[in-house]
């Protein structure tokens, strides 16, 4: 039986100062590496992620501008305007699904940082108070799970300050609201996981992740069945008032969202006593979540790090069972030594359940967005059910190729980095270089094509697409992941990151963001070519029915161009490197 | 300084350390001798506070490492096989890292860090990120760091992984200078016994989570029915206690031998 754990310790000052130091001097140290990367690389990588700001500003401004106009003229009262109505709602139901969405990313970062981190034995032997540990990783948690959203969120709220003429206050008090709104989800996910590491011994492993899902689907689920009923019609003024208390479900004044919106909603308005009431408000608890945090991991953290040691221990299971063993049976056919490369690679992806439930979270919420899919629902009543049926397929395809992209610059990418210091194993065995890469390339093609089609054809049996559409649709996706797989190999032989393996950090560094901007690159291109035929039926008043044929087959070319040229160059410069380097 | 009380760590169903009774006195060099799983590392992962055990208790100079971990940890350095290091981190920088960890006062942190990666031929690099050092640089690193908080004991894991002829006499002679002139207490896990047969007070052979046998070099030595190096020695107590096992598992009680 297992020991409980010491008594509570008060956080030591000293300790934990020294590793903010510590992570400090890696964060300068690592912006300093980025001189020893290509000046083209850099550059290229550089001016998208202004480009990239400058568009969800300027989109964001025009949103905003549209919303105050379009509102005017709809409610027919020139005082009040539509954007009035709905910013405190659009902003708190944005809140609270940024919370939701936080707190699970944060139970699977709070695993990663806190179970699964490489420098936490070293950490877990030094004379540093549970406390200490758990909130110096904390930190890390907070950091992890929120930059993106600031980052992406920063321009949207520079939009709604100047779009509403806030004072200059407001944009200081962004960021003292975004603080402790973001430390509650990490606080509550870090609780989560303590808990759960400690307590349930069953979700230890790989079952952990596969509950959050399960969680998340039926969440998901429940939501959609419910919306399934309330859907307005768009076209009818009336429908406003249904749209508004739709909204107002995220308004409940017990929310932090709703404290954060009140409170950005009151600066921007120079109301400064309800902003520092709001401030306060979530200051407060942000501190009592992260108090009883430190309380869980006072409690839970050292016996759950030592269960889950002792757990690594353990004799694996047996060879006959297992989902791995059945699927490593049916690779028997391939030649080695592809076949041996393969169930290396599935097993070590197998084993990493923080990796590959992020896989399955992505998915599985798409399939559950699919699966409730109609094409009969009428959003606005006067569109053509055809445009709507177009729209959706447009979407659908770009949100699946989205994710994907997303999913091969996560997963994909690292993989020739993640044989890391071994790689002279490889580099001394009868492999070719060209081997390996091909190898990862149809590993990369076969398990993303089984979600990314199985997703394709599911929303266009929802969508009730003619033939024409679900073949270019089905066509569209598999060049899109022979693409992306492509891309993503290839960019991850050019950029090896041998030093590394933690796949997470092999993806933040420059490499990995190239590969994902291309990604985007490309996905933007082929959604721009396949909206030119699935929106024929109200363009070919102006180009010409006749065309189609022709149209059609330019956008087949275009495709085919595109996932070559995204294919092959990276592909081949990626295997030319490999070939060059000295292992 | 170093004491065990039927410390017993169990994972499912295997019993990776049973019942282990062992006392390491204040200044002895201890070497933890044993097969490949025989329950070395999971010894000192108890030791060093890495895993709970599930019987039984460790203390580490008067503390408890179950009830008093930061306490024992601080009398505690220790330096396992493949040391961890920031590969973001300069060697210098890592140093005051561990200096912060530990809360090393400043002053004798920098009367310390020098002469520690002087001793320890790291002095030139040590301005250098680690993610440049070799095994053996990293490994040397993780030698003066540890000895940055002045502990009273240090536990090492198969330490010569990577160090080469010359590094492997210096540090030998390092540890063995600490033992004998700062009363210094060090239990070490090795597999190479010829290190062990030169360095070490006393010897423990540790074999299926059970402690075989402890004494010195010379006592040891004596357990065998033919003189020999303590490799021979080591392979023989081990084979025997394998018969044993053996014949315990098919039901037929040994038979006495010698």
């Amino acid at each position: 039986m297992t020991r409980e754990a010491p008594m509570a310790s008060s956080p030591s000052p000293g300790p934990l100062r020294a590793l903010l130091k510590a992570k400090k001097e890696i964060a300068i140290h690592t912006l300093k590496s980025v001189q020893g990367e290509s000046k083209l690389k850099v550059a290229f990588v550089s001016i998208s992620a202004v480009l990239l700001l400058l568009g969800i500003y300027g989109g964001a401004r025009l949103a905003f501008g549209m919303l105050e106009i379009f509102g005017s003229e709809l409610l027919g009262n020139a005082q009040l305007s539509l954007g009035d109505l709905v910013m405190a709602r659009l902003l708190s139901t944005f809140a609270l699904t940024l919370f939701v969405l936080l707190t699970f990313s944060n139970v699977l970062i709070a695993y990663a940082t806190l179970y699964r981190s490489r420098e936490m034995p070293f950490l877990v032997q030094s004379p540093i108070p549970t406390s200490t540990l758990f909130l110096g990783r904390f930190y890390e948690c907070v950091s992890f799970s929120s930059w993106a959203t600031a980052f992406l969120g920063g321009p949207i709220m520079l939009a709604y300050g100047l779009e509403a003429g806030a004072p200059w206050l407001f944009y200081p008090a962004l960021i003292a609201f975004y603080i402790p709104f973001v430390v509650m989800p990490a606080a509550l996910g870090s609780i989560v996981t303590l808990f759960a590491v400690r307590h349930v011994d069953r979700l230890r492993h790989r079952w952990m992740p596969l509950g959050v899902l399960a969680v998340a689907i039926g969440i998901g689920l429940f939501r959609s069945f419910r919306s399934r009923f309330e859907t307005p019609d768009l076209s009818d003024p009336a429908s406003i008032q249904t749209i508004l208390d739709l909204l107002s479900t995220s308004q409940n004044p017990l929310l932090p969202s709703q404290w954060l919106s009140q409170g950005v909603l009151a600066a921007a308005t120079g109301a400064h006593g309800d902003a520092l009431f709001a401030f306060l408000l979530l200051a407060a608890n942000a501190c009592l979540l992260l108090w009883l945090a430190t309380l869980a991991a006072d409690l839970w953290f050292t016996p759950g790090w030592s269960a889950l040691m002792a757990a690594d221990q353990q004799k694996p299971p047996s060879e006959a069972k297992g989902l791995l063993t059945r699927l490593e049976r049916l690779l028997k056919p391939l030649p080695e030594p592809a076949r041996s490369l393969t169930i290396k690679d599935l097993r070590l992806f197998w084993r990493e359940p923080s990796q590959w439930s992020q896989f399955l979270l992505f998915f599985g919420i798409m399939a559950v967005y699919f699966a409730n899919l109609d094409p009969h629902r009428q959003v606005v009543a006067s569109l053509d059910p055809r445009t709507w049926q177009a729209w959706g397929t447009i979407l659908n395809l770009s949100a699946s190729m989205l994710i994907l992209a997303s999913l091969t610059t996560r997963f994909i990418y690292p993989l020739i980095s993640l044989e890391g210091r071994r790689v002279w194993i490889l580099g001394l065995s009868p492999v070719t270089m060209r081997q390996i890469v091909r190898q990862k390339f149809w590993l990369s093609v076969v398990t993303t094509s089984f979600f990314t089609v199985g997703l394709t054809v599911l929303s266009a049996f929802k969508l009730d697409l003619n033939p024409v559409a679900f073949s270019l649709s089905v066509c569209a996706v598999i060049a899109t992941t022979l693409a992306l797989s492509g891309l993503a190999v290839g960019l991850g032989s050019l950029y090896p990151n041998f030093q590394e393996d933690n796949p997470s950090r092999i993806v933040s560094g420059m490499g990995g963001t190239l590969n994902f901007l291309l990604s985007l690159i490309y996905v933007v291109l082929v959604t721009a070519g396949l909206a030119v035929v699935l929106l024929w039926h109200d363009l070919e008043a102006h180009l010409g029915s006749e065309r189609f044929p022709w149209v059609l087959g330019a956008v087949l070319l275009w495709i085919l161009a595109l996932t070559v040229a995204a294919c092959r160059i990276p592909l081949r410069l990626g295997l030319r490197h490999l070939e060059e380097i000295e292992l | 300084m170093i004491e065990t009380r039927g410390l017993t760590k169990r994972f499912g169903d295997k019993l990776a350390v049973d019942r282990l009774n062992l006392s390491i006195a204040e200044g002895e060099f201890f070497c933890f001798l044993g097969p490949n799983g025989a329950g070395k590392t999971t010894t000192i992962k108890m030791l060093t506070g890495l895993i709970q055990p599930t019987a039984g208790s460790a203390r580490v100079g008067p503390y408890d490492v179950g009830e008093q971990p930061v306490e024992a940890k601080k009398l505690l350095g220790y330096i396992p096989d493949h040391p961890f290091l920031y590969d973001k981190l300069t060697g210098r920088e890592f140093m005051a890292f561990v200096a912060g960890l530990y809360q090393v006062p400043k002053e004798r942190y920098e009367a310390l860090c020098e002469p520690l990666l002087e001793t320890f031929e790291l002095s030139a690099v040590a301005n250098q990120l680690t993610e440049n050092f070799s095994h053996g640089m990293r490994q040397k690193l993780s030698f003066a760091s540890c000895f940055l908080h002045e502990p009273k004991v240090v536990v090492v894991d198969e330490p010569w992984v990577g160090l080469d002829p010359k590094n492997i006499r210096s540090v030998k002679t390092y540890l063995r200078r600490r033992t004998q002139e700062d009363g210094l207490t060090i239990l070490m896990s090795t597999h190479t016994l010829s290190i062990a047969e030169e360095v070490a007070d006393r010897i423990g052979i540790i074999h299926r989570g059970k402690l075989l046998h402890v004494g010195t070099v010379g006592e040891i030595k004596s357990l065998a029915r033919e003189p020999g190096s303590l490799e021979d020695v080591f392979l023989e107590l081990t084979r025997q206690a394998e018969d044993e096992a053996a014949l315990s598992a098919a039901g037929v009680s040994p038979v006495g031998v010698g």
